[in-house]
């Protein structure tokens, strides 16, 4: 089975985790399917990043198609690691559609090079730099959905709107607001490490990437000061993490 | 052969004579050998909890081990089958089983605790060999119906009074409540229903203040809770997750200004402000605040009113769920 197959087989799983879950939240209960579901979505992402990866000789991060799907494996990865602990509730509801998008999109045939070329030699912190950051994307991306799952909730306790399956099945306020800021730290920290590897990468010179990757490292570093340190409003911490996550991918799509 | 139950619950008798045909769980299973015993009686299951006490039976003649019943409470209990017991015949007594399994008869409608306590019951007469063909086949269905209403409806959700509408509240915002600390401001009988049913969902700390002191002290000791000076309440609004108010004073207790000075030293934290005063206590531009989720009585009230009509509308579908399925199946005895 080639890589194009099985991330097609990951996206069928997610699909299949998305409609399901949507359906069973509509019929007034949530789906027991998603966590699997999500977890076979994992499985065959693994299995075609590892095949891109073989192909490479390095880390699958080269064209656009990859590192899409490698940002929806490590959302997929937060998921699996974040939605059981917290026991956030409708995570999956909101991750899974999410992972469809990403992983459709990479799939668009000019943007995963077929066949890529095998690489004649790799440098390490370029590899982590790489690796790292999108790793942290999976963090960042999972703790905007965090807090679009919390504006929602926010708008139904202020506007009343206090019955319906999604009210009854999202989770509280301060879960939804504790998932936000730690996924938040968590991505901000992988994030550090990444950007540490990148300046560490040897004859780079002068890197826009690396640029603006400090750039969304500092506000990401601001919102998660102010979060622990000082305190934010919970609607403003869900929607920086939010708008913030928007900006950085717009930024990084450009580039 | 068939199908007869006699029973009393908790809207047909009053608790006086309910405690008196309360029959413990381990001795299900003798009553129902007991009934069984009587000639006219071939099959029998008792079922008891703190609400209800009903005797099924399945007999070739009704009159006869309706007879034979009234005998064994008299003889049993000392009591004789008066306007506070009910009879059900047939497919009515089937409904009325599944209805009871469903939680739709129970005093808190939906609760879920009647569907073991049914199976106990059974499960109890089972053991003593004294069910046959009619009640093995109608007990197994009317669980099997439990399961699907339960399932398929939402019997169970919404609360249906001001303070479990609260609490409910609190729940979702806060999660579970155990480290949520109450402010209870006015010793009224509203603030100490609500202050209790927070405690009772874990709620740990309540201070409580009112303009007289000495009432403030008694609702603390009565709640496990710590009085405070109306001078003072200003202070707790720090530390505090949830306030309830219900004062009788004619102006806003708490504006905006109070809540926007402690905001920083909160760290923003999430505040649950239930005002159930009239006129309200809490100024409704508090609610515009960002970490603030404010409820006043009409809010509260229509919420409840919302659950109740909903759980009306969950009756009807839950007994269409019943009737449905009652008629897949030909139960031998109705």
């Amino acid at each position: 089975m080639t890589e194009r197959w099985l991330l097609a087989l990951a996206t069928a799983f997610a699909a299949f985790a998305a409609v399901n879950a949507w359906r069973s939240l509509l019929g007034g209960h949530r789906s027991r399917w998603t966590l699997p579901l999500l977890g076979l979505t994992f499985i065959a992402q693994l299995m075609a990043l590892g095949l891109r990866g073989e192909m490479r000789g390095a880390c699958p991060l080269s064209d656009p198609g990859e590192i899409l799907a490698f940002l929806s494996w490590s959302l997929v990865l937060f998921y699996l690691m974040v939605g059981p602990t917290y026991r956030l509730s409708l995570l999956g509801l909101f991750t899974a559609p999410l992972v469809v998008i990403l992983q459709l999109i990479a799939l668009i045939p000019e943007l995963m090079t077929p066949n890529p070329p095998h690489v004649e030699s790799t440098d390490a912190w370029r590899e982590a730099h790489a690796a790292l950051s999108v790793l942290s994307f999976g963090s960042l991306t999972l703790a905007a959905v965090s807090g679009i799952m919390f504006v929602i909730l926010d708008h139904l306790l202020k506007e009343k709107k206090l019955t319906g399956n999604l009210f009854n099945n999202l989770p509280s306020v301060h879960n939804l607001i504790d998932s936000t800021k730690r996924l938040l730290l968590i991505g901000l920290v992988i994030l550090t490490i990444g950007i540490v590897a990148g300046f560490l990468t040897p004859n780079l010179g002068f890197n826009v990437h690396l640029v603006v990757a400090s750039i969304v490292w500092i506000a990401y570093a601001v919102l998660v000061s102010l979060a622990y340190v000082r305190g934010l409003p919970p609607h403003k911490l869900a929607f920086s993490s939010v708008v913030l996550f928007l900006v950085s991918i717009f930024a990084f799509g450009i580039l | 052969m068939k199908l007869f139950c006699l029973g009393l619950n908790h809207e047909t008798a009053p608790v006086e004579l309910r405690e008196k045909v309360s029959i413990a769980n381990t001795h299900l299973g003798e009553e129902s050998t007991a009934l069984v015993a009587c000639d006219t009686i071939a099959e029998g299951v008792v079922i008891s909890t703190c609400n209800r006490t009903e005797f099924y039976l399945a007999a070739e003649s009704i009159e006869a081990a309706a007879v034979a019943l009234a005998d064994h409470l008299q003889t049993r209990f000392g009591l004789t089958t008066d306007e506070h017991f009910y009879e059900k015949h047939a497919r009515e007594a089937a409904f009325h089983l599944c209805r009871v399994v469903s939680g739709l008869d129970s005093m808190v409608l939906g609760e879920t605790e009647i569907f073991g306590q049914v199976k106990k019951g059974y499960a109890a007469a089972l053991e003593a060999g004294v069910t046959g063909g009619v009640l093995n086949r109608l007990f197994q269905r009317a669980f099997s119906v439990g399961k699907k209403v339960r399932n398929s409806t939402g019997i169970q959700e919404g609360q249906t009074s001001v303070g479990s509408v609260a609490v409910d509240l609190a729940e979702k915002i806060f999660g579970h409540l155990r480290d949520s600390q109450v402010m209870v401001i006015g010793a009224g009988e509203m603030s100490r229903t609500t202050a209790q049913s927070l405690l009772s969902r874990g709620a740990h700390s309540m201070f409580v203040t009112n303009r007289s002191y000495d009432k403030a002290v008694a609702l603390a000791d009565e709640m496990g809770g710590s009085a405070i000076r109306f001078d003072d309440w200003e202070e707790s609004l720090q530390k505090v997750d949830i306030i309830i108010s219900s004062t009788g004073a004619p102006h806003h207790v708490i504006k905006p200004e109070h809540i926007e000075k402690v905001r920083r030293r909160r760290k923003y934290r999430p505040i649950l402000m239930v005002d159930i005063a009239v006129p309200r206590d809490i100024d409704p531009l508090v609610g515009d605040i960002d970490e603030v989720y404010l409820y006043d009585v009409d809010g509260l009230q229509v919420l409840a009113a919302e659950a109740r009509k909903r759980r009306q509308e969950q009756i009807r579908i839950c007994e269409a769920i019943i009737e449905e399925e009652l008629g897949k199946t030909q139960l031998p005895g109705l």
